[in-house]
C-alpha cells in the first residue's frame, strides 16, 4: 500500500516535472508581454501567432513585432523543409541498405559493422557537423544547406535503420525463400515481398527521420555556414539579450498540438487496423 | 505436369561449422514416383531437401533432375517447387497471388494468372477463395493454398518438407489422402520429408530410412515396416519390441538368439553366424495370448489400453521385459489386468538382425 503511494507521488512529480514547462509556455504564448512570462499577467493575446500571417502595416505598429524579421523566419523555416525534403528519401536509403544487410546477410563481422553504421548517432552531434565542414570544405564545397544535408544524412540514417531492421527480423526467412523457390529473382523477392511488408515501417522511419532533421540544431550549426534553418534560428532568436520574444512559445505550442494531433492519429489508425 | 526423376550422386553435405548433415549418399528417385525421407529430426532430411531445391550446395557429388546437372543452378533456376513446413504464405497478398506468384516472375499477364490461378484453386478444392488473405483460411486451407502455389509453375519435381505437421490428427489423415491424389493426378514427383512413419507408410510408393546423414534403407513401404535391413529401421518405423542378445545356433534362414529372457527362435534373413551379436525383433500385431507359440514366456499383464478400433497390452515377462502386445477390439477381454498370463510369438514373426543403434523410444525423447 505504501509502494503503490509511493509510485503513484513518483509518477505524478514526473509528469509535473515533464510538463509544467510546456504549460508555462503554452501560457505565456497568450500572455500580452514581451519578454515571455506567466507571473506578469497583461491579458489574452493571439498577436504572437497573428505575427506570421499579420499584414505588414499592422506588424510596423506593435513594438515587439517590428524588431523581428518575419521574411527571414519564414525563409529558414523553408530552408528547413528544404533540407528534410533531402535528408528524409535518403537516410530511408540508407537505412534500408543498411537493415537488409545486417538482417539478411549473415557474416562474422555483422556486429563490428553495426557498431559502425550505428555510430555516427552516437558520435557527439558537434563532432559530425565539424568534420562534414572539414570534410567538404577541402572538396571546394561551401558550407551551406549542401553540407547541412551531407551532416544530417550521416546521422539521421541511423533512425531508419533501427526501426527498419526491428520489421525485418520479425519476417521469416521462408517467405523470401519460397519466393526464390518459385523462380521469383532477388530483386522481385525485394520488390514484391520485402518491400510491401516494410512499408508501415518506411513511412514511421519516414517521419522520425523528418522530425530528426526538423529538430536538429547541433550538427547543424556546425555544417550551416551562413544557411540557417528553423532549429538555428530559434536558437538565434533566443539567445535576444532582452529576453526572447512570445513568438518562439507561439512557433513551440503549435508544434506541440501537431505532435499531440500525430499521435492521437496514430493511435486511433492503429486501433482500426487491430480491429480490421 | 510430368515428373523427372532425381538422381543423387555421391552427395555429401558439410556445413562451414564443419558438421557433416549429409555422409555420401547414391539415390535414385524414379519420375513421378511419389517418394518419402522418413528419419527423427537431425538425420539430415531436410538437408537433402534443401541442396535438390538449391538452397544449398553439395559439399561432393552431384544432383540431377531429369538427367540435368543441377550444380551452379540457384533455387529460382531449378525444376522443383519446395512446399515449407510453415508453409511460407505470402501474408500481404490475396490467395490468387500467391498461387500466380511463380507465373508472375515468368511473365505472364495479369489475366492468364487469374485464370491459372482459378484453375489450380479448382484442383485442390479451394475455388471460392481466391481473393481472401491467407491469414482469414483455416490450417487445411492454407494447406491447399501451398499446393495450388507450388503446383503452378508446373514442377517436375515437389519437394515437401512436414507440410502436414501442424494440423491435427483428422485433417492431417484427410490431407495424406489428399496429397497422395494429386500426387496421382499430376503425374509429378513428389519427395516427401517425414519424421512420422504413419504419413510415409500411407502415402508412399518408396521410402527411404535415415538416421545420422546415413540412408539405411531404401524400399516400398511393405519392404521397410516388414524386411528391416538394420536394427535402426526395423525400431524406427512403426512399434516394436526387442530381445538383444547373441546368436547361439543358426539353421539356414532360422536361428537361436541367447537373450536374457531365455532361447528364442526367428528368422535370420542376414545370415548371422553363431556367435554374432544381434536383435531379435517382433511387432506387436505379432506377439499374442496363450501358451501355443514356439517362443513362450510367463508373464503378468500389467496395463491395458484401449485404443478403439485396436487394444494395446503391456506386459511383463516373470524374466523382468517388457512387452507391447496390440489386438484388434474383438469386445472380448482375454486377461485382467496383473493377472498372470501365457504371451508369445511364432518363430516366423520373430526377425534377427545385427546389434546396431536403435530409435530412441518415446521415453527417451521425453526424458531429453
Amino acid at each position: 500500500m505504501r509502494a503503490e503511494r509511493l509510485l503513484s507521488a513518483y509518477t505524478w512529480g514526473f509528469l509535473i516535472f515533464m510538463f509544467a514547462p510546456l504549460l508555462l509556455m503554452v501560457l505565456s504564448s497568450v500572455n500580452d508581454i514581451s519578454p515571455p512570462s506567466v507571473t506578469e499577467w497583461q491579458g489574452l493575446t493571439g498577436k504572437w501567432y497573428a505575427f506570421f500571417w499579420m499584414p505588414e502595416d499592422a506588424l510596423r505598429t506593435d513594438e515587439v513585432l517590428r524588431t523581428l524579421d518575419r521574411e527571414r523566419f519564414v525563409g529558414c523555416f523553408g530552408n528547413s523543409l528544404y533540407v528534410a525534403a533531402f535528408v528524409v528519401p535518403l537516410s530511408l536509403l540508407l537505412g534500408l541498405a543498411g537493415a537488409v544487410l545486417l538482417t539478411r546477410w549473415r557474416s562474422r563481422v555483422n556486429g563490428l559493422l553495426w557498431w559502425v553504421l550505428l555510430s555516427p548517432m552516437l558520435a557527439p552531434g558537434i563532432v559530425l557537423g565539424l568534420s562534414a565542414l572539414v570534410f567538404w570544405g577541402r572538396l571546394g564545397v561551401n558550407a551551406g544547406l549542401f553540407t547541412i544535408i551531407m551532416a544530417q544524412t550521416t546521422f539521421v540514417a541511423g533512425y531508419p535503420m533501427l526501426v527498419l531492421m526491428a520489421r525485418l527480423q520479425r519476417q521469416p526467412i521462408e517467405l523470401e525463400e519460397a519466393a526464390l523457390d518459385l523462380g521469383a529473382t532477388p530483386f522481385r523477392v525485394f520488390w514484391r515481398l520485402t518491400l510491401p511488408y516494410l512499408a508501415p515501417a518506411l513511412i514511421s522511419a519516414g517521419v522520425i527521420a523528418f522530425m530528426a532533421s526538423m529538430e536538429n540544431y547541433n550538427t547543424t550549426m556546425f555544417a550551416k555556414g551562413g544557411a540557417c534553418t528553423f532549429a538555428t534560428e530559434i536558437g538565434a532568436m533566443a539567445r535576444n539579450p532582452n529576453g526572447h520574444p512570445p513568438v518562439i512559445n507561439a512557433v513551440g505550442t503549435i508544434i506541440i498540438v501537431l505532435t499531440v494531433m500525430a499521435a492521437t492519429a496514430h493511435t486511433l489508425l492503429a486501433r482500426r487496423e487491430a480491429q480490421a | 505436369m510430368r515428373g523427372k526423376d532425381v538422381r543423387l550422386e555421391g552427395v555429401a553435405i558439410t556445413y562451414p561449422n564443419g558438421f557433416t548433415a549429409v555422409q555420401p549418399t547414391d539415390l535414385r528417385i524414379e519420375a513421378g514416383e511419389f517418394f518419402s525421407i522418413l528419419g527423427p529430426s537431425g538425420c539430415g532430411k531436410t538437408t537433402i531437401l534443401r541442396a535438390v531445391s538449391g538452397f544449398v550446395e553439395p559439399s561432393a557429388g552431384r544432383i540431377l533432375i531429369g538427367d540435368e546437372d543441377q550444380r551452379g543452378k540457384g533455387p529460382n533456376a531449378r525444376p522443383t517447387a519446395l512446399i515449407f513446413q510453415n508453409l511460407a504464405l505470402f501474408p500481404l497478398m490475396p490467395v490468387w497471388e500467391n498461387v500466380a506468384f511463380g507465373l508472375e516472375a515468368r511473365g505472364l499477364s495479369r489475366r492468364a494468372r487469374r485464370d491459372k490461378a482459378q484453375e489450380l484453386l479448382e484442383l485442390v478444392a479451394l475455388p471460392e477463395q481466391a481473393d481472401k488473405k491467407p491469414g482469414e483460411l483455416s490450417g487445411g486451407q492454407r494447406q491447399r493454398v501451398a499446393i495450388a502455389r507450388a503446383l503452378a509453375v508446373e514442377p517436375a519435381v515437389l519437394l515437401l518438407d512436414e507440410p502436414l505437421s501442424a494440423l491435427d490428427l483428422k485433417l492431417r489423415q484427410h490431407m495424406r489422402a489428399e496429397l497422395r491424389a494429386i500426387q496421382q493426378k499430376t503425374g509429378v514427383t513428389f519427395i516427401y520429408i517425414t519424421h512420422d512413419q504413419g504419413e510415409a507408410l500411407t502415402m508412399s510408393d518408396r521410402v527411404a530410412v535415415m538416421n545420422k546423414g546415413v540412408i539405411e534403407q531404401v524400399g516400398s513401404t511393405d519392404d521397410i515396416y516388414s524386411a528391416p535391413h538394420s536394427a535402426f529401421v526395423a525400431s524406427f518405423v512403426g512399434e516394436v519390441n526387442q530381445f538383444a542378445g547373441r546368436i547361439v545356433e543358426s539353421f539356414g534362414a532360422m536361428a537361436q538368439i541367447e537373450t536374457a529372457h531365455g532361447r528364442l527362435l526367428g528368422r535370420n534373413p542376414a545370415r548371422l553366424a553363431k556367435g554374432t551379436a544381434a536383435i531379435l525383433f517382433v511387432r506387436p500385431e505379432q506377439v499374442g495370448f496363450g501358451a501355443r507359440f514356439n517362443n513362450c514366456f510367463d508373464a503378468r499383464l500389467l496395463r491395458r489400453d484401449l485404443e478403439g478400433a485396436f487394444v494395446n497390452y503391456q506386459i511383463e515377462t516373470s524374466t523382468g521385459a517388457h512387452l507391447s502386445l496390440h489386438q484388434t477390439n474383438t469386445g472380448a477381454v482375454p486377461v485382467t489386468v496383473g493377472e498372470p498370463c501365457h504371451v508369445g510369438f511364432d518363430s516366423g514373426a520373430g526377425l534377427l538382425l545385427p546389434e546396431g543403434p536403435v530409435a530412441r523410444t518415446g521415453a527417451e525423447v521425453a526424458a531429453q
